[in-house]
């Protein structure tokens, strides 16, 4: 993953979950921001989240 | 999204229009930029500046571009956002204006571009819009109001009613002013300020008027839109009407009322009057299309 695409730190810490109003983490690696409140896993897509539920990965309960 | 709020609009098309229009934006965006220019000239007006500022309705860098002309130096860092990747650039997010996924007291100022006009849930998304301020945190809104296209409005109404023996939905109800201040002052915003702007575009050919709409990202979004082809002798007459009832030296005239917002996150301190009733800058009217197609 280059550097472009990899999501801001100054941005993510003003993202809540739209969902749950709840924390994120960054999962770099599968480049996905995590509200394990909402069980969701919103898509970071060239540096740019994509912070809408019908765009997020329903994790594994 | 709040499912207990009745869904006059349809969020999932509109983010589908917004994207099919988004390359194509800038041959239609003129009242954008005038919204923008606007907002930016509020902006510079500012005896303060902005550390942290989310631009809601990103519609690929307008409010920038307007910035570096006037009120750039207010702002610390600028955040791009809109409903679709189509028209963010790098360092902007996608979010939909009604679920903002914002921590509370985060931003130090708000603008929304044209955006508010499509919320179903106008009252709760300034509400989520004045928690994701800090205390003295501005919010800034440019979006139609109810004197936007009320003589194309009319003309559907009578027409279809004529043909077809009763009316469809085919231009978005637009809040008035009026309404709009007090869901500010309802949202808990302090020193809340209304105005507004009305803009009239010419056209000689008025199926233009349709062309710019739908360029705009403006297609109808209503969940009772018709799901049929508006036929085609009634647009006719509809359109025919319009310009019989609007023309000035021949020209079919629309009417768009721009709405402006201001209003503060409340903060102890707040007794200072934040730059209000001073002239703005207005817009160069001569950029205005005067439509010839």
């Amino acid at each position: 993953m280059s550097d472009t695409q990899k999501l801001d730190p100054a941005l993510l810490e003003l993202l809540v979950c739209p969902v749950s109003h709840g924390p994120l983490s960054y999962d770099e690696k599968a480049g996905e921001l995590v509200s394990k409140e909402a069980g969701l896993a919103y898509p970071v897509r060239d540096g740019i989240p994509i912070m809408l539920a019908e765009e997020a990965r329903k994790l594994e309960a | 999204m709040q499912s207990n709020v009745p869904q006059i609009f349809d969020r999932a098309r509109l983010r589908r229009n917004r994207a099919r229009r988004a390359a194509g934006l800038g041959d239609y965006d003129f009242l954008l930029r005038r919204a923008a220019h606007d907002l930016a000239g509020r902006i510079a007006l500012q005896n303060r500046t902005f550390d942290t500022a989310l631009c809601l309705g990103a519609s690929g860098r307008i409010l920038h571009r307007a910035l570096s002309q006037q009120g750039g130096d207010r702002i610390g860092r600028l955040i791009e956002a809109d409903m679709t990747p189509a028209l963010v650039s790098a360092g902007g997010l996608v979010l939909d204006e009604e679920s903002l996924p914002l921590k509370p007291q985060s931003l130090d100022l708000v603008i929304s571009l044209w955006g508010m006009h499509h919320v179903n849930d106008l009252p709760g998304a300034f509400l989520q819009i004045r928690r994701a301020l800090k205390p003295d945190g501005l919010f800034l809104a440019a979006l139609p109001g109810g004197a936007t296209l009320t003589a194309l409005r009319a003309a559907f109404l009578a027409i279809e009613a004529e043909i077809l023996g009763g009316a469809h939905p085919h231009i978005h109800p637009f809040a008035d002013l009026q309404d709009l201040a007090g869901l500010m002052q309802r949202a808990g915003f302090a020193l809340p300020v209304a105005d507004s702007d009305v803009v009239n575009v010419r056209y000689q050919n008025p199926y233009r008027l349709l062309d710019d709409l739908r360029g705009m990202g403006e297609a109808n979004v209503l969940t009772a839109r018709p799901r049929h082809f508006l036929r085609r002798d009634v647009l006719a007459a509809a359109l025919a009407q319009f310009a019989a009832q609007t023309q000035e030296d021949g020209k079919a005239v629309a009417d768009f009322e721009i709405c402006y917002l201001a209003g503060w996150a409340p903060h102890e301190s707040q007794t200072h009057a934040h730059e209000e009733g001073q002239p703005f800058t207005r817009f160069d009217e001569s950029a205005l299309p005067d439509k010839q197609g």
